[in-house]
């Protein structure tokens, strides 16, 4: 089998970490606390899709393999995942007059409330976005690439909201305000920027990049209440070690991350697959250490580089 | 029901297990009595005293008292409640017949699914009301924390009744009447092999359970397993599992994990265009799979699944009765508790006397072969007459021929499913 089928592999599971990556480390940089609830935001994006997806699952036309209802299921999720965000953050963070540890604690209890409310409406087995599944694409087999239209869905709309998010950060109003209250909130706040505001716009947005790639990850695999808590650990990873705080430091660390993981069955078996190393040579260790793997790399580029890779750069 | 519920009790027995390592000894029970519905005086008086280990007298007289431990409360209730309903079954059609004239009464005790609960159980049980059977426990880390603690180096019988750890293998003295998952893989091997298939790639579920059946596979597959790899649980992502069966080259496919790590495996599988034969332990079973995979993408996937023995007279009448009086359909938990209370019932009837010794020498006896086959309490009687021998009768009960081996392990009674139009069809029983 081809290095390709791996890289493909790893470049749709990428796109969904770098979706929520980016979301973890936006809030991260404003709200200034690793919100551990992250994981679980995108739980609830996904189950808001599943129902919506119910109701307009038949709406006709098809994009990529998907029904035109799956897109209006995950605008859905995406506004329920930002909505419970936004009240989240009235109701419970900013009330509260406690430190970043205090809220980083907060939001584990966060987490578990979501999880758990989901578990009492739709009870703690999995389930599917009532998609058919898709088989490869004949077009790409030769090169021993398989995907469906359905990964390629994936990566494309992953592209589409990192590319919406570069241009508002870049070129909005709005942006320049989340990046200069990111920089230094008191500087910003005494420049005119109703920095209140800009926190909940980054709760929205953060919150709904973490609905979108819940609802991804929904497609991918499966639906269940655990699902995002599952995942979170690896986020966590890929926004360390893109520089926490950095949103295209995530991005990075997101796309290093699921590559990392998604290649490792290669590793037993380098030799073979790369040039100029002997054939005989391989890292002899086996998939179910994936994530160890990812996460000795990340303590290996903080030792390097302690920021992380995009540390020192402004968002 | 009792596919949905299989996954939990892994997981459940996993953690009792780990419980076990924190036995304390001593402790005095703070649990109620759980007095059973059938309990009567009919011999006349001095129940407490028949309890004794010393009681000699075989002849009239009050009721036999053994005990029960059972997860009543707690984590693994679930199968506590079921066991509570096949004892109530099997106490009633013990009593009915009456162990020459004597009835046999139980006294439960709660374990809470807890290990250092179930060894104080034990102890009131062993000590204070000195039965010489104990029926107990469900969790193989619950039943092993008794027998460690409690009955070994004593003449006290335990019957296990739900566990299925392969761990138990290894302690001889501890029986139990749920087989052993390792009787799975053997059976796996010998499907697998007989279907003409001599290279297998297995994925495991990287823990105790997946580890066990995984190793038992090992040793019983003659052919070559061209990919052997663990995966952990709740995983985002399952594509270099599935990448790497197919590249392993094998057209024979075993998953030896949970319901929706297989489901997600077997999604991946369908939209990589892998084609495949799959098989599958227990636990990749249920109606989650089918509902959440794309129709036919599982076609020809064979299962196997412990079972009771469905085909048998006894069993369907076991069935009935159950339904009859609780309105629901049995589950094997429940039927391997009624087989533990008839076998404890035909161990006192052809005991010398009411002792742990003497029931140590008769309890593997009555169930084993070349005696006459007897399918009901009633009809072991009936063969046994006043002082039958325990090796006259061979009780084949309702959860299928038990026959301990050596180990004090039952022969397993396993179920063949194929799907076919993605639905799970029986296609054979297996015992052994």
């Amino acid at each position: 089998m081809s290095v390709l089928e791996f890289l493909a592999n790893g470049l749709v599971f990428s796109s969904i970490i770098v979706l929520s990556s980016i979301g973890l480390s936006l809030v991260y940089s404003i709200a200034d606390f690793a919100n551990f609830a992250h994981g679980d935001t995108m739980t609830v994006g996904a189950y808001a899709a599943l129902v919506t997806f119910g109701f307009v699952g038949a709406l006709g036309g098809e994009v990529l393999g998907l029904p035109l209802g799956f897109f209006v299921a995950l605008a859905v999720g995406v506004a329920v995942a930002a909505v419970v965000a936004v009240v989240t953050h009235k109701l419970v963070y900013e009330p509260l007059d406690v430190d970043s540890i205090g809220l980083l604690i907060t939001s584990i209890g966060v987490a578990f409330v979501y999880r758990a409310v989901i578990q009492l409406g739709f009870g703690t087995g999995f389930i599917e976005f009532e998609i058919t599944l898709l088989r490869p694409i004949e077009a790409l087999l030769p090169y021993g690439i398989r995907m469906t239209m359905h990964d390629v869905a994936i990566v494309a709309s992953a592209a589409v909201l990192v590319a919406g998010l570069h241009t508002l950060l870049q070129y909005t109003d709005l942006g320049r305000k989340m990046r200069a209250t990111a920089d230094n909130p008191s500087l910003a706040r005494v420049s005119g920027i109703r920095t209140g505001r800009i926190e909940l716009w980054t709760w929205i947005i953060g919150a709904g990049l973490a609905g979108a790639g819940g609802v991804f990850l929904g497609l991918y695999n499966n639906i269940s209440p655990r699902m995002g808590f599952n995942i979170l650990l690896v986020v966590f990873a890929a926004v360390i070690l893109g520089g926490i705080g950095s949103v295209y430091g995530a991005m990075a660390g997101g796309f290093l991350i699921g590559m990392i993981n998604q290649l490792t069955p290669l590793l037993p078996r380098l030799g073979q697959e790369l040039p100029l190393i002997p054939e005989s040579f391989g890292i002899p260790i086996g998939i179910e250490y994936a994530n160890a793997i990812a996460f000795l790399i990340m303590v290996a580029v903080l030792l390097l580089r302690p920021s992380g890779i995009a540390g020192e750069e402004a968002t | 029901m009792r596919d949905d519920s299989n996954i939990g009790r892994r997981d459940l027995l996993k953690a009792t297990g780990t419980g076990a390592l924190v036995v304390t000894a001593g402790c005095v029970s703070t649990t109620d009595e759980t007095a059973t519905p059938t309990e009567t005086d009919a011999g006349g008086g001095g129940g407490d005293d028949t309890a004794t280990p010393t009681e000699t007298d075989t002849g009239g007289g009050g009721p036999y008292t053994i005990g029960m431990v059972d997860s009543v409360t707690g984590s693994l209730s679930a199968f506590g409640q079921r066991n509570q309903r096949g004892k109530d079954l099997a106490l009633a059609d013990v009593n009915e017949t009456t162990i020459n004239g004597r009835e046999l009464n139980i006294v439960v005790e709660d374990s809470e699914s807890q290990s250092q609960s179930g060894v104080s159980a034990a102890q009131k049980l062993v000590n204070q009301d000195g039965v010489p059977f104990v029926i107990g426990a469900v969790g193989s880390g619950v039943s092993l924390s008794i027998y460690e603690s409690v009955i070994q180096g004593t003449d006290v019988v335990q019957l296990s009744q739900n566990s299925t750890s392969p761990d138990l293998t290894n302690f001889p003295g501890l029986l139990r009447m749920s087989p052993t998952g390792s009787t799975q893989s053997t059976a796996l091997a010998d499907i697998i092999a007989e279907d003409g298939y001599d290279s297998v790639a297995m994925a495991w579920v990287n823990n105790d359970y997946g580890q066990g059946l995984a190793e038992t596979f090992r040793q019983e597959w003659d052919g070559e397993i061209a990919y052997d790899q663990p995966h952990d649980q709740g995983q985002s992502s399952y594509s270099s599992t599935v990448s790497g069966m197919a590249n392993s080259g094998a057209d024979a496919w075993l998953f030896i994990t949970y319901q929706p790590e297989f489901t997600a495996m077997a999604q991946e599988a369908y939209s990589n265009g892998y084609e495949a034969q799959f098989y599958g332990a227990d636990s990749v079973q249920g109606s989650d799979v089918l509902g959440n995979t794309p129709e036919g993408s599982l076609d020809g996937m064979k299962v196997v699944v412990p079972s009771a023995a469905v085909d048998q007279e006894n069993y369907q009448n076991f069935e009935s009765e159950f339904e009859s009086e609780y309105g629901d359909s049995p589950t094997s938990w429940s039927a391997f508790a009624y087989d533990c209370v008839v076998t404890a019932a035909l161990a006192i009837a052809t005991a010398d006397e009411f002792t742990g010794a003497a029931l140590q020498e008769t309890v593997r006896d009555v169930t084993r072969p070349e005696g006459q086959e007897v399918f009901t309490f009633a009809e072991a009687m009936d063969v046994l007459g006043e002082d039958g021998d325990p090796s006259d009768v061979d009780y084949q009960g309702v959860s299928g021929p038990i026959d301990f081996d050596e180990n004090g392990d039952p022969v397993g009674f396993l179920q063949i499913l194929t799907v076919e139009n993605h639905e799970y069809t029986q296609t054979g029983t297996i015992a052994g």
